[in-house]
């Protein structure tokens, strides 16, 4: 007997599905990055279903609401009408897209079938308060990852200073004028 | 689990309305002689020109970039921030207050670097 | 499958109501921007369909249902009439994760000759646990209807204006979802419901580990964080795109900003979004800083006892309590919006430079000292 959450869990599986195979064979890159920032919706409701709501919402936040909203801004205001050309025709580019589904794909086979055991295995503990899962997750944060979160301030002070000293350089158009 | 089942509800819905006044305003709307002149996008009366090769400042995507690792850092603060009384309560609100305090000092230096560095000037 | 089929007719009908309030709500607003625009201007405004002037709303539905279609002719179609179909998304979706009231205890009764077993019934579309979280994801989601009406109407003053827009958009997204942090020290959870209720009393705060009370103040959050509540009613009216921030869509330099190739319902529903905008900011902003459904000085409590004296039933009275709630959060809310159209009516718009340097040199800075100052507080506050 199909319960509402397993009709939940097929609705976004397929929309992830479907955005996703929309996203490599869109022609047009906007509306690549357009179903891809469906994708990313449909994660963060798949997240939720496994009732990781404070990941959900990051999802949500970061990849739906910055990252991609970044590259649509960046793939509208370019001239992409080269790209097109050079990315959607070619052995080389064919090949490359094969190379790299097979990669991921590989990889996704190679997790699951290497952790089969922890997939396939029932949910530990089914823990009612939402609250209590971010509070969990902030404990072994700020304990035990201590470290790697420093150090992920660190990296992204770097990323910040990169991107303004690339911003800085002028080559391509603004190259002959200086 | 019934909260993701209302939220995909609501934004069916929702979407199912707009598509719907899309509709019948359309059908309902005269519908009279098109030109090639009546069709061109508004621009002062100018001939329309191709918007795709529009070079536009590369402080906007700058600024989104910005937007992007400052976002992150925010992100990590939300956590943080629920459990902070708790912990003060149980008596490591130092220690909590020392593991944020040194990321926010790098998001401080950040900060100030990009405002130094006249990233965030627009002229 | 009966309790769930139950649930679930519940849920359905929750969403149709939320989504009609939304709806419903927007032409009040635009009539009550339009009359208090005219109020402040010293002029009449549309007071000649119906009785002050309410039909014109109505008349004007009417009108924009029966406008010519265009589409302009290098447009991207589905872009062009997607974009605002997408806009009205995420103010419902945020506005549905928003307690409009306590929740309601309904006794066991028997229905369809089955027995019903006692049910609360919450005020609230959907309860997510992680509330605010929620909602700043969603409205994060805003900047893809503006991006889409801007590249997909194919004109250069749409796409200009998309663009400041979404750059604003995100700019001032940062000092909210900051300013928000400061609110999540005090309270300590991510549950609407929770946060409201440690606002109700007088104003109770710690200090060197010792209570204090202040008997004549609500223990309202914005006596907690003034800078947060500043800084974020700001930021919600750069959200909104309400003036002194509607710089998207500056006529002098832009036209009509992202919006201009559109017309007749098309607007109209960008329009829709930008209340919904303003309607979920005022929640927000009642709920977090103002006590949410709460009546100061009075618990939900309280008034279910006073309602039992009354006479009333345990579902009747717990049903009362709600609807009071409710219009104490309404009247928060409207006082909110008028805040709202009083600001645009009154505020001269900022230069493009300005404006970023606001969010990003002013606002950002003091968010985070705010959250800083918070932090250092609660810990010399609760230390003994």
């Amino acid at each position: 007997m199909l319960e509402l959450a397993d009709y939940t869990f097929y609705f976004l599986a397929a929309l992830v599905l479907i955005s996703g195979i929309a996203v490599i064979t869109a022609q047009n890159p906007i509306f690549s990055a357009l179903w891809l920032a469906l994708t990313m919706i449909g994660v963060a409701g798949i997240f939720v279903s496994l009732d990781a709501w404070f990941v959900a919402g990051v999802q949500l936040i970061v990849y739906a609401g910055a990252v991609m909203v970044l590259f649509v801004m960046v793939i509208m205001l370019f001239d992409l009408r080269h790209e097109i050309h050079a990315f959607s025709r070619g052995i080389l580019s064919g090949f490359l897209k094969l190379a790299s589904a097979g990669i991921v794909l590989g990889l996704i086979v190679g997790t699951v079938y290497r952790s089969a055991e922890t997939v396939f295995a029932p949910p530990p503990v089914e823990t009612d308060k939402m609250a209590d899962v971010t509070k969990a997750l902030a404990n072994t944060l700020f304990t035990k990852y201590i470290f790697s979160f420093e150090v992920i301030g660190v990296l992204l002070l770097v990323i910040a200073i990169g991107a303004v000293t690339l911003s800085r350089i002028r080559g391509g158009t603004h190259a002959s004028h200086d | 689990m019934n909260a993701l089942f209302a939220v995909i509800l609501l934004a069916i819905i929702i979407i199912t309305f707009g598509v719907f006044l899309l509709v019948v305003s359309g059908r309902l709307g005269p519908k009279r002689q098109h030109s090639a002149v009546k069709d061109m996008p508004y621009e002062s009366g100018l001939p329309g020109t191709d918007t795709k090769d529009t070079k536009v400042s590369v402080k906007f995507y700058l600024t989104a970039i910005l937007f992007i690792i400052f976002d992150i850092e925010i992100v990590f603060m939300y956590p943080w921030a629920v459990t902070y009384l708790d912990s003060v309560k149980a008596g490591a609100g130092i220690y909590l207050l020392g593991a944020m305090g040194v990321f926010i000092l790098l998001f401080v230096i950040g900060l100030i670097w990009e405002i130094k560095s006249k990233a965030l000037e627009w002229d | 499958m009966g309790v769930d089929a139950f649930e679930t007719t519940i849920n359905v009908a929750k969403m149709f109501v939320i989504f009609l309030m939304m709806v419903q709500a927007v032409p009040v607003l635009v009539w009550l921007e339009r009359r208090g625009s005219a109020f402040i201007q010293n002029r009449f405004g549309p007071n000649r369909v119906g009785p002050l002037g309410l039909m014109q709303l109505l008349a004007d539905a009417v009108k924009f249902l029966f406008k010519e279609e265009f589409l302009p002719k290098k447009a991207v179609a589905f872009l062009y009439y997607a974009a605002p179909v997408i806009a009205l998304v995420p103010g419902a979706l945020a506005l549905a994760s928003i307690p409009l009231g306590p929740p309601i205890e309904v006794a066991a009764f028997e229905m369809l000759g089955r027995q019903m077993g006692p049910y609360v019934f919450k005020l609230q579309g959907y309860d997510i646990g992680i509330g605010i979280v929620f909602i700043l994801g969603v409205s994060s989601l805003g900047a893809y209807g503006l991006l889409m009406a801007g590249w997909g109407s194919a004109s250069k003053y749409s796409l200009l204006g998309a663009l400041r827009a979404s750059a604003q958009m995100i700019s001032y997204e940062l000092a909210l979802s900051l300013s928000l942090v400061g609110i999540l020290l005090v309270y300590g959870t991510f549950n609407f419901y929770e946060i409201i209720a440690q606002q109700q009393g007088p104003l109770r705060f710690m200090f060197w580990g010792k209570e204090n009370v202040i008997s004549w103040l609500p223990n309202w959050g914005v006596f907690f964080n003034p800078v947060g509540m500043i800084l974020f009613a700001a930021s919600t009216f750069a959200e909104a795109n309400r003036l002194p921030f509607d710089l998207p869509e500056a006529e002098g330099e832009l036209v009509a900003g992202f919006h201009t190739e559109y017309g007749g319902f098309k607007m109209l529903m960008f329009f829709i979004g930008e209340y919904g905008h303003m309607i979920v900011a005022s929640a927000l902003l009642a709920t977090f800083y103002f006590g949410g459904y709460g009546i100061p000085f009075v618990s939900p409590a309280n008034i279910e006892t006073f309602f039992h004296a009354q006479g009333f039933g345990l579902t009747a009275a717990s049903a009362l309590t709600a609807l009071v709630s409710h219009l104490a959060l309404l009247v928060k809310v409207a006082l909110f919006l008028w805040v709202f159209i009083w600001v645009r009516w009154t505020l001269p718009r900022f230069r493009y430079d300005q404006l970023m340097d606001l969010g990003w040199k002013s606002m950002l800075p003091w968010a985070l000292a705010n959250v800083v100052v918070t932090a250092v507080w609660l810990l010399v506050a609760n230390t003994k």
